[in-house]
């Protein structure tokens, strides 16, 4: 079963490569042909012009920018993505330090996002054909009007400012440290039995990844209930009435089954979303992943961090969308026979 | 015949709450200058914090309050309703525009244009769309035009990702067929055939990619990246009171609840139109 999906995971593989080789070259050509000059800004304000010429050659920024791709890429291949500009470390060891606690967030958030929305899709279903329905489905339009960042700010006026329940920025209370290892908080406080610092860790994780959740469920809700309700049509539902199953049983063993699998290929397409909703929301909660990363970067115009930043956000969404389209063929007997 | 009654769509409940707000968002926008009751961008350091007038403290000059620089929150909502709407209505006019054409040409032709547009499609949904704004921004330079820019080259593939296969199984349609047997140039059939059988959809696209525009905008402006700081935005004002969010939580509600009004017009009058002009998905409904 595995063995026939396998070639077409591997096609999905290479088309993903040959995607991320042609975003570097866009990303580098849009990030060149900008107005600022990284000569002049890696060097104090009091340089000459001459020593900005100098500098100039030395990045090889004179060369056409065809070569400098090439360079620049060659580079990369090598494992070398140069030095941020503004910090003055490399490239890679800030994204590494900042990537696990983005995916963190965003792994939590699709779980919440997928409880949610499947929940809902039941219950919009539910009540189709009923008075609730025209109520409940102008509350899902409300809901889809309210991006992430909004929530976010909600969440933090309600439970962070009014009620005091929750905190709202960083990672970790002040007084904790954060403990050595993968940089994925949660699983480094487990590991090293700090239990102080996986609740608190969790802790400023609930307010940003609620607000991700709930932003991304109602796509998710409606979907499965237009598409439970295409299900509902087929013959099998009927025959499974005819055979006197519960209406419990037929929704839950044979219509939820069915009518999940374009969910599935929609919360693909949401969950790459997800991962770009991180970037706002840790801007609001201060918290320390790739999005504050890139929006410092963008604001001091730190070329090699963007560049950097921009494919990492791009070869997880392809990582995303090639786990969902691989799971799309494993689940769909219908795609696997041929 | 329907001079007498209302057009369909406009018997929709949805249709009629999202252009009402639509419509007084826009009024407010259009009509700026005269209806604030301050200059947007006038300090007074005497009076920061003000709360709105009905709480204690407040001041009825300033019915909103005032933020961190004394400035009148009304005004500056105002004043941002222009940002949002001018961005909303030609950053998705722009998206339409491109990803409409590429649509039609892909899915009219189709074969190797087809499936080069569908790569280039595929290219850019690789990103996450909040991101390649932001790297767009760096790149082009901030201002309300290259907002404008930038969210038509990133919101384009919306369009012409769902138009496209609305138009492939409209240009296998018979009548189709038949304009071309009839002799009609490609252009001649795309315009007069298939361009008036996906109007609905191209319509609630676009109702529902206004709605996406203020939300980018505000976002973008949130992170300092979209009109300069002379222009009041939405999103510049949360920005502000979210570093102020002790001080006065009332400065973060109102461009929250303008924001969350604007989005929610577009998006009543998408799916209302969606309803009311999607033959398909009435049927469907009545089922």
């Amino acid at each position: 079963m595995i063995s026939a999906v396998l070639p077409l995971i591997g096609r999905r593989l290479l088309a993903s490569v040959l995607i991320l080789f042609i975003v570097s070259a866009l990303l580098f050509i849009v990030l060149h042909v900008l107005p600022v000059d990284p000569a002049a800004m890696s060097l104090p304000p009091t340089a000459t012009v001459a020593e900005i010429e100098a500098k100039r050659r030395e990045m090889g920024l004179d060369l056409p920018l065809p070569r400098q791709y090439l360079i620049w890429l060659s580079h990369v291949l090598h494992g070398d993505f140069g030095a941020s500009i503004h910090y003055r470390r490399s490239v890679i060891s800030l994204v590494a330090a900042t990537l696990p606690a983005t995916i963190e967030l965003a792994a939590l958030s699709v779980i919440i996002a997928a409880v949610l929305g499947v929940v809902g899709g039941l219950v919009l279903f539910h009540v189709r054909g009923t008075r609730k329905e025209h109520a409940i489905d102008f509350g899902s339009i409300m809901l889809l009007s309210i991006p992430e960042f909004l929530w976010s700010l909600f969440f933090i006026l309600i439970f962070g400012v009014a009620l005091h329940w929750l905190p709202f920025t960083g990672r970790l209370d002040p007084n904790l440290r954060l403990p050595q290892g993968s940089g994925f908080l949660l699983a480094d406080a487990l590991l090293a039995g700090r239990l102080d610092i996986f609740l608190s860790a969790l802790r400023h994780m609930i307010l940003p990844c609620f607000a991700l959740g709930i932003a991304f469920s109602p796509t998710i809700m409606r979907v499965l209930r237009s598409s439970l309700i295409d299900v509902y049509h087929e013959d099998y539902i009927h025959m499974a009435r005819l055979r006197g199953l519960s209406e419990r049983r037929i929704l839950l063993r044979h219509a939820l089954k069915n009518a999940f699998l374009p969910t599935l290929s929609l919360m693909g397409v949401q969950f790459g979303f997800l991962f770009g909703g991180t970037l706002l929301v840790e801007v609001i909660f201060s918290y320390p992943g790739l999005g504050n990363l890139m929006v410092d970067a963008a604001r001091n115009a730190d070329l090699p961090i963007i560049q950097l930043v921009g494919l990492t956000y791009c070869v997880v969404v392809l990582a995303i969308n090639t786990v969902v389209d691989s799971l799309y063929l494993v689940l769909n007997p219908k795609l696997r026979l041929r | 015949m329907t001079t007498h009654a209302a057009p369909q769509w406009l018997r929709s409940g949805r249709v009629v709450i999202g252009l009402t707000i639509v419509i007084v968002i826009g009024f407010c926008a259009l009509f700026a200058p005269l209806l604030v009751p301050h200059d947007p961008n006038q300090q007074s350091l005497i009076a920061t914090f003000l709360p709105p007038s009905w709480e204690k403290g407040g001041n009825a000059a300033f019915p909103l309050g005032t933020d961190s620089l004394g400035r009148d929150v009304l005004s500056r909502l105002i004043y941002g309703a222009r940002v949002a709407m001018l961005v909303a209505v030609f950053a998705s006019l722009g998206a339409m525009l491109i990803g409409a054409v590429l649509a039609y040409i892909a899915g009219y032709f189709g074969g190797r244009i087809d499936a080069a547009i569908g790569r280039a499609v595929d290219v850019w949904m690789s990103f996450p769309p909040v991101v390649l704004s932001l790297i767009l921004m760096v790149g082009i330079g901030v201002g309300l035009r290259n907002v404008i820019l930038a969210i038509v080259l990133v919101d384009w593939t919306r369009f012409c990702r769902v138009l496209r296969s609305e138009v492939l199984v409209v240009a296998r349609k018979d009548y189709v067929a038949a304009a071309r047997l009839l002799g009609f140039s490609h252009w001649r059939t795309v315009t007069r055939e298939i361009v008036p059988a996906t109007l609905p959809l191209l319509i609630t696209l676009v109702s529902l990619e206004m709605g996406i525009a203020v939300i980018v905008e505000a976002i973008l402006s949130f992170v300092g990246l979209s009109v300069d700081a002379q222009t009041p935005a939405w999103g510049q004002m949360i920005a502000d009171a979210r570093q102020y969010i002790y001080d006065s939580p009332w400065n973060l509600v109102f461009p929250i609840l303008a924001i969350f009004s604007a989005v929610f017009g577009f998006n009543m009058l998408g799916d209302g139109l969606r309803r009311t002009l999607d033959v398909r998905v009435t049927e469907t409904q009545r089922v």
